[in-house]
């Protein structure tokens, strides 16, 4: 479900255990993944529906909240020739990220203009090539933290999911602002 | 191998790496009424978990060891809750009394909704420190988010630091210390005197607080205008 050189996206419906198992996760190697639990709110639980969305070569986005004028803005992005392939709003944000990144914009430039043309609430996590980028709404209404050590850098929606870390208990850990683009480029590949 | 046992410390140890949350729970529920039991307790490894020390209704001590989740000492009656870490949202949500400090930093929402009691946090408080709060004292040794005090009723808020956007947007009644910068005040709370009450308030809940180092001088004072009580019909055509 991905395109590109280096990012695999697995999707399925059920639970984490059963995923990790099917997948063979423990076997896979990298410098860094992205792990999502959906809780539906905007359109059915498939696993079209699932995130991560490809947002074009060696991009995925996965969507902590819900966008309220994902319709419109669906449209709008169709006449510019971007495919979707659900009603899921999470798709339509992933969508714009593509169709600004094709007509020029940086990947930070594409997440602020989500602050101006994004209804609706999100925190954002962007898998890269070779890092990640984090973006939250303005009124920052869904969690998130962020912990960084020499070895390594988390983000989650909740402390508990980085405590498993090694040497999480001395990581430098703060919330990101809203509106901020936070993004590490410095992955090895 | 020398074991630490509440026979010879007086304190009540539970490891969450190895007893439910749950358990642990129960068993502090069940100190309520003035049942028998520890009245010092220690919790270790919590690891982020959700509502730990929630709904405690007894006059105990409880330590913990480590950052907590979602929720930690919610609804707290009598009790002191400590936390040498940092709490996820709604810390301290609907406290009614006793204390609950955080010698880390808390996340959004702290001190939610709180009827009493005192709410200290260290480091910083996230976005919507203190909303609707009705009679909570919270002190603030870093700085808050936007939104913070939204709708407070009673009260009193104190923040070492600065303050994010919208202060105490439509605000009751509360008392807003700050000794930084605020980035804007919400609709109908402005800046007033700090007169020599306000000194003194303010004096004692730092010396509660334990930040009896800062000093109440360098604080401004902000409240309600009290503009948005009453339907105004001059306002009919905003409706």
């Amino acid at each position: 479900m991905s395109a590109g050189r280096v990012i695999e996206i697995y999707k399925e419906v059920g639970r984490p255990p059963q995923f990790v198992e099917q997948f063979r996760l423990e076997d896979f190697e990298g410098s860094h993944g992205l792990g999502h639990t959906r809780m539906a709110t905007e359109s059915k639980v498939t696993t079209e529906g699932s995130h991560p969305f490809s947002t074009g070569l060696d991009l995925c986005l996965v969507h902590n909240g819900s966008l309220s004028n994902h319709n419109r803005l669906r449209e709008r992005l169709r006449r510019e020739g971007i495919d979707f392939q659900t009603e899921n709003d999470t798709e339509v944000a992933a969508g714009y990220l593509a169709w600004r990144m094709r007509e020029g914009a940086s990947l930070e430039e594409a997440l602020e203009g989500c602050l101006e043309d994004l209804d609706g609430f999100y925190t954002f996590l962007v898998g890269t090539a070779d890092g990640f980028a984090v973006l939250r709404d303005p009124i920052a209404c869904k969690p998130a933290v962020l912990a960084e050590t020499d070895d390594w850098v988390a983000m989650s929606s909740e402390w508990r999911a980085i405590a498993v870390l090694p040497g999480a208990a001395d990581a430098r850990m703060w919330e990101p602002e809203p509106t901020v683009v936070y993004a590490w480029e410095k992955a090895l590949v | 191998m020398a074991v630490e046992t509440s026979e010879m410390t007086g304190v009540e140890i539970v490891d969450l790496a190895s007893t439910p949350l749950r358990e642990l729970n129960r068993r502090l529920h069940g100190l309520a009424d003035g049942a028998p039991g520890p009245r010092r307790w220690r919790v270790l490894n919590p690891n982020g978990a959700h509502a730990v020390g929630c709904g405690l209704d007894a006059d105990i001590d409880v330590e913990i060891e480590g950052h907590v989740g979602y929720y930690c000492a919610g609804m707290n009656k009598l009790a002191t809750v400590r936390v040498h870490g940092n709490a996820g949202p709604g810390l301290a949500e609907n406290l009614m009394s006793g204390t609950v400090i955080v010698e880390g930093s808390a996340s959004q929402s702290a001190g939610a909704t709180g009827r009493g009691g005192l709410l200290v946090v260290y480091g910083d408080a996230s976005a919507r420190c203190g909303i609707s709060m009705k009679g909570i004292d919270i002190v603030v040794r870093g700085s808050v988010g936007h939104l913070s005090a939204f709708m407070a009723q009673t009260g009193c808020l104190v923040v070492g630091g600065d303050v994010g956007e919208a202060l105490g947007d439509s605000i009751y009644e509360a008392c807003l210390y700050v000794r930084g910068e605020v980035a804007g005040l919400g609709a109908d709370c402005v800046e007033k005197g700090l007169e020599d009450e306000h000194v003194a308030e303010l004096a004692r809940l730092l010396e509660r607080a334990g930040f009896d180092d800062l000093d109440p001088r360098d604080f401004r004072r902000y409240g309600s205008a009290r503009q948005l009580y009453n339907f105004k019909i001059d306002n009919a055509g905003a409706y």
